[in-house]
């Protein structure tokens, strides 16, 4: 590795953490202040004044918000996310099991959709008749978003009964989000294999009497990867989007329905653990995919 | 070939006749406790909706604690859900002195604890000295307390306690229903070093719980199910001198939407819900029903009827930049301009009754049915607004007060819950029918109670939960000086000369033990509160409770757990033979 | 870039969608047969009313049968036997109605309380789209002017903001409205959720945007004519006029990708309960009604606003994987042009 690229890593991870700690403050602001507390359930269950009081000392509701803030950030140090006022259980063990889902629900997704879509990617440009017959499905597929994707699957699901709509199934989730995202890179890598199969070098190598098969599936798949990682991060960004409302609507167990509970709950620690958590899984995706681009394209080793 | 023709006739007959008889008799229903076809074991599958954030029954209130004491704990005594009886459980029988104030009260003897040591007295008392005390600031003290008074308890000998009230109290003993009895020996140490709160917290592992309910806790998988086992300490016996209780596991699974635990029963691999059955689900459930799949239960009118109200408080903005709210014509013409049948239909499709007053047939004894009828008429709802001083005055539809500004205001509500929001949405239609301007705001629960609680609402619409049908347990909402009177709460003194006169009849219900004088009493009462009109009703929905086909021995309540309340009389009808087992 | 017959006829099919999308938006008043607020008594849930042309045999004018409430708790119409009522046109600002004693003319069926879908869809679509197009607007003028600044400016200015740019683009745009929203005074009335959403969607969309001024701009600025002013002393800003308009292209394409990236967000916000207030009819509110299992067996005419989004999103993909600058923009290519 050399000194560019170890200095370009350094660079983003830097960032990174910066990234990771803003988010998860802002997001323990934002909580913080807004109308309402963790307590004010507490009282609509006619608990009486003084198990109020004493619910609000113990979370810490009446320091001031600098110590608060500061506070949980030493607690960080020894990775201890405080308690979740709403579950009752430490913010640490909660968050890691729905991360754990959320991001297992998006890396499937993801697999899914770049083995299905990069692959018939490469097929399309080269060949116009599968182009024919999948372009149209393609593009009617990036036509829906998660949101429309899932609530199509789930009627899809209920009159057919092809797909489970238990509760933890992961079919309608997962295709929900697999198959828009698939469509996109379709698209996306039948485009860039267009392009490169038109350029210079692969008419070049063709002259020299490279066999049609390692053309399309090595030298110019390896030049069509450039811009596909480009998209990279927004990739990451759409899929935790989408994820939250596929969540919503199957109610997977996920980060998303998480946070929305933390916020409604005004469950600070919980908010701003799951912020936190959801912003590392942002930023270690970006950076990976970073990275991938770097070891690739000297040229992006330069921009900050 | 005649002979055998009608002897195939015969047995198919009888054998039809048999199903019938066993169909009918598994229908359960309240028809008491153990009919002949009891039969014991099994693990009955629930589901619950919010999972339990400690075990400590003392130290958190929610739903999924209640249930876990219920299952686990016991108390002295208990109210029947179904019945509102008082039945005796850890206490044998009792006796009051002739002022009502000291109670004695004998405890059954040679009860165990789960991990098999004795109950006594001593536990009686630890309780109360937990439930009291001010370090642990128990939610259950409130309720525990008579005119802000605790009772005192002290013990007589290992078997008998002395319970004393510092004031007469209406319910009597039945105050004690919601308090399980906890086990000093295993928590003393935990009270005494301040650590109480945090004591049996969720993390807890089930060998360090003791109680004296029907069942014990074997595990708890976070996010997914607690499970309870039969506990064979229970002291229980049915009529027949079975142990109690019949089945051998409970399994509560958790799952957080009423629609995911429709699907589960629906597709039969769940016995019980939460609660009870919307009103969108009912027809499909008549379906399986019919099918044999589900038991469907009327357990009555539902006790917790959703209400309407203005703020009343003179100090609110609302009352001081619009006078015209204030006023008792404006509620008489809301209620009036309402049609109750539109709500029946639409929101609950049918399954609910039309109502006038807090209290609804199903409070059984306290409920008043001859109170004034109010008719939906919007021609006197438009009087009645025209004799506070609304009316049109720019000619643009709507009615404007004094000033010329249009009358409105916004009722606010809890977002996400259908029947709230479909129900204010039909109000604000309605009342624009005779010209009044609703807005409706959808708030999610913290930001809605903080916008009530604060008293910065203008109108709201929402729901009070109370857990008995005595009258007793609602005096924080008759009583003006009390924080959920919620049209205008914790008054000094009272405000009007009708909450004055509501404040005495309470007073006095609440201090006699004369059950038919407190009738009287609180009878008097809602006249008054239904003359005056400070919350407006319109529907309670008709409780229907699911369970699947194969759960015996329910006794369906309105009130909240519908079934699980009396768990260790269910009991679980084997499959017939040959079919898959669940 | 192969121009063939199947491409043009692509292009044509998504603008001609986008423009009757846009015209049925903008006329909605008139389109809607019914107030999108009215409720009717015992139409809840009620079928889509279906036009007939032919009745026993002999064509007639455009008209439709009466829907009979046979079961209310199971929800359950059929269509009665008696005389037709005939759809009336251009009568009290409307295109089509129904005679006022005959009821509603429920062409796509009625919602849980009653009311007129498809005069929700209408009136839903326009108010999605007026907040989209302002979301819009918002989001590239912000996202034109710190990406024009950076580009003009250059040096520690265009790292510092594209810094900041790149932080923000990197959010999840949906957690980053939930929180703020979720965050904010919920008392709302529906013209001041407009402009909020309106704001936070600009918040959430303005760094894509930016990123690609700032690319187009810091080319630019390497062009003769923008050296030359340089070298004559013209500041940042000075210079940003002159450079901005070589985005134009680029900010066409813009507004044809976040077009429909905002009406899904407010869709899904909405959905979530933080949007319009529940009675306003907004292609996010009507979905609530519409994603419960149970009444999707039953009421499937309910998806409605999603089968809307799903033909708005078509059409701009339709346009724009077709048309070149936008394909190679999505691709990440830079033209050289």
């Amino acid at each position: 590795m050399n000194a560019d690229l170890a200095a370009f890593i350094g660079r983003r991870l830097a960032a990174a953490l910066l990234f990771v700690v803003v988010v998860s403050c802002a997001a323990f602001v934002l909580v913080r202040i807004a109308p309402g507390d963790a307590t004010t359930d507490l009282y609509m269950q006619r608990g009486g004044t003084a198990a109020v009081e004493e619910t609000r000392a113990r979370l810490g509701l009446d320091r001031p918000m600098v110590s608060h803030l500061a506070s949980w950030a030493t607690g960080l140090l020894t990775f201890d996310l405080g308690q979740s006022s709403v579950y009752g259980r430490p913010v640490a063990g909660l968050v890691k099991e729905r991360a754990g889902a959320t991001a297992a629900l998006a890396s499937l997704a993801l697999l899914l959709a770049a083995a299905i879509g990069l692959p018939l990617g490469v097929l399309t440009a080269s060949r116009p008749a599968i182009a024919a017959a999948v372009a149209p499905i393609s593009i009617a597929l990036v036509a829906c978003p998660p949101i429309i994707a899932v609530l199509a699957l789930l009627l899809l699901a209920i009159e057919t009964g092809w797909l489970s709509i238990a509760q933890g199934s992961y079919a309608v989730p997962t295709l929900a989000l697999a198959l828009p995202l698939a469509a996109m890179l379709e698209r996306l890598q039948s485009r860039a294999m267009a392009e490169a199969l038109a350029s210079p070098d692969l008419v070049a190598a063709a002259a020299r009497g490279v066999p049609r098969g390692r053309l399309l599936w090595v030298h110019a798949a390896r030049q069509s990867l450039r811009p596909v990682l480009g998209i990279a991060g927004a990739v990451v960004g759409t899929l935790f989007s989408g994820s939250l409302a596929v969540e919503m609507v199957t109610s997977w167990p996920g980060l998303g329905r998480l946070l929305f509970d933390a916020v409604a709950g005004r469950d600070l620690f919980l908010a701003a653990g799951c912020a936190l958590v959801g912003a590392v899984l942002v930023a270690v995706s970006n950076l990976l995919a970073d990275v991938a681009r770097a070891l690739i394209d000297p040229r992006v080793r330069e921009a900050a | 070939m005649r002979r055998e023709r009608i002897g195939l006739v015969v047995i198919t007959l009888l054998a039809a006749a048999g199903v019938l008889y066993w169909v009918q008799a598994s229908r359960g229903g309240s028809t008491g406790p153990a009919p002949a076809g009891v039969v014991r074991g099994g693990r009955l599958i629930a589901t619950h909706r919010s999972e339990p954030q400690s075990f400590n029954r003392y130290a958190s209130a929610n739903p999924a604690e209640e249930l876990f004491a219920r299952l686990t704990q016991a108390t002295l005594v208990r109210l029947n859900r179904a019945t509102g009886e008082l039945e005796p459980r850890l206490a044998r029988e009792w006796s009051s002195s002739p002022d009502g104030l000291t109670w004695t009260v004998k405890l059954r003897e040679g009860v165990r604890f789960s991990d098999g040591l004795p109950f006594t007295s001593s536990d009686v008392l630890f309780t109360f000295q937990v439930l009291y005390d001010k370090r642990v600031a128990s939610p259950l003290a409130g309720s525990a307390m008579v005119g802000d008074n605790p009772l005192t308890v002290r013990a007589l000998d290992t078997q008998t306690v002395v319970i004393v009230f510092p004031a007469v109290y209406g319910p009597g003993l039945a105050i004690l229903d919601s308090l399980p009895i906890l086990p000093e020996h295993k928590l003393r140490r935990a009270f005494e070093s301040g650590t109480f709160k945090q004591a049996w917290g969720v993390a807890t592992p089930a060998s360090e719980f003791a109680g004296l309910g029907p069942f014990t806790l074997q595990e708890y998988v976070p996010g997914q199910r607690v499970v309870y086992q039969s506990n064979p300490e229970f002291w229980r016996t049915d009529d027949q001198g079975r142990k109690l209780p019949y089945l051998d596991q409970i399994e509560v699974q958790i799952v957080p939407e009423q629609s995911a635990e429709m699907l589960r029963l629906e597709a039969g691999t769940v016995d019980v819900t939460t609660d009870q059955v919307r009103a969108e689900d009912l027809a499909g459930l008549q379906a399986l029903q019919a099918r044999g799949v589900v038991t469907l239960n009327e357990a009555g009118v539902a006790t917790n009827p959703e209400m309407f109200w203005l703020n009343l408080n003179p100090s609110s903005a609302l009352a001081k930049t619009r006078p015209w709210s204030q006023r008792l014509e404006l509620r008489q013409a809301i209620s009036h301009a309402v049609d109750r049948r539109r709500i029946v239909d639409t929101v609950y499709l049918g399954a609910a009754e039309p109502i006038f007053s807090t209290v609804t047939p199903g409070y059984g004894e306290w409920y008043v049915p001859d109170l004034p009828p109010i008719e939906f008429d919007q021609t006197r709802a438009r009087a009645l607004l025209a004799s506070i001083g609304l009316a049109d005055r720019n000619g643009d539809g709507k009615l404007d007060d004094e000033r010329g500004e249009t009358a409105r205001f916004a009722i606010v509500t809890q977002k996400g819950h259908t029947i709230r929001e479909r129900t204010c949405a039909i109000i604000q239609e309605q009342l624009q029918a005779v010209g009044l301007t609703v807005d409706v705001v959808a708030l999610e629960r913290t930001a809605f109670f903080s916008q009530v609680l604060g008293g910065t609402y203008e109108a709201a619409f929402f729901q009070l939960i109370f857990d008995s049908f005595d009258p007793a347990s609602q005096f924080d909402f008759w009583a003006s000086s009390k924080g959920f009177h919620i049209w205008h709460p914790s008054q000094a003194k009272p405000a009007t000369e009708w909450e004055a006169r509501i404040d005495d009849l309470m007073v006095k219900q609440s201090t006699t033990l004369d059950r038919a004088e407190r009738r009287r009493l609180f009878a008097e009462a809602q006249r008054v509160l239904a003359a005056n009109q400070p919350v407006i009703t319109f529907a309670a929905a008709k409780v229907v409770v699911a369970t699947s086909a194969r759960v015996g021995g329910a006794m369906p309540s309105v009130l909240a757990p519908p079934v699980l309340w009396n768990a260790e009389m269910l009991w679980l009808v084997p499959a017939p033979a040959g079919a898959s087992g669940k | 870039m192969i121009a063939s017959a199947w491409v043009r006829w692509r292009m044509r099919l998504g603008a001609a969608l986008l423009a009757t999308f846009a015209g049925v938006a903008i006329l909605a008043p008139v389109i809607a047969p019914n107030d999108p607020n009215s409720q009717f008594q015992d139409k809840a849930y009620a079928p889509p009313m279906r036009v007939r042309i032919a009745e026993g045999g002999s064509i007639r004018a455009p008209f439709v049968r009466q829907q009979v409430l046979e079961d209310r708790l199971a929800r359950r119409f059929r269509d009665s036997d008696t005389t037709p009522l005939t759809l009336i046109w251009f009568s009290d600002g409307r295109l089509v109605t129904l005679e006022p004693s005959d009821g509603p003319l429920l062409l796509l069926g009625a919602d849980s309380l009653g009311r007129d879908l498809f005069s929700r869809l209408v009136h839903g679509a326009r108010l999605s789209f007026a907040l989209a197009a302002l979301g819009v607007a918002g989001a590239l003028v912000l996202g034109a002017l710190i990406g024009g600044l950076a580009g003009s400016a250059g040096g520690g200015i265009e790292t510092g903001l594209m810094f900041i740019t790149d932080f923000f683009l990197v959010l999840p745009g949906a957690y980053l409205v939930l929180v703020l929203r979720g965050a904010l005074p919920l008392i709302l009335s529906t013209t001041q959720v407009f402009f909020l959403m309106a704001a936070l969607f600009a918040v959430a969309a303005w760094p894509h945007a930016a990123r690609g001024v700032r690319a187009i701009v810091a080319t630019e600025r390497q062009r003769e004519y923008a050296m030359a002013a340089r070298a004559a002393g013209a500041g940042p800003l000075r210079l940003m006029r002159h450079l901005l308009p070589a985005a134009r292209s680029f900010l066409g394409v813009e507004i044809m990708l976040l077009i429909p990236a905002l009406l899904i967000a407010e869709a899904t916000v909405s959905y979530l309960g933080l949007g319009f207030p529940v009675p306003t009819p907004s292609l996010g509110t009507m979905l609530q009604d519409a994603a419960k299992v149970s009444l999707m067996r039953e009421a499937p005419w309910l998806l409605a606003p999603a089968a809307t989004l799903f033909v708005v999103v078509l059409a701009v993909q339709l346009v724009v994987w077709t048309s070149a600058p936008a394909t190679d923009l999505l691709v990440g290519r830079r033209r050289t042009q």
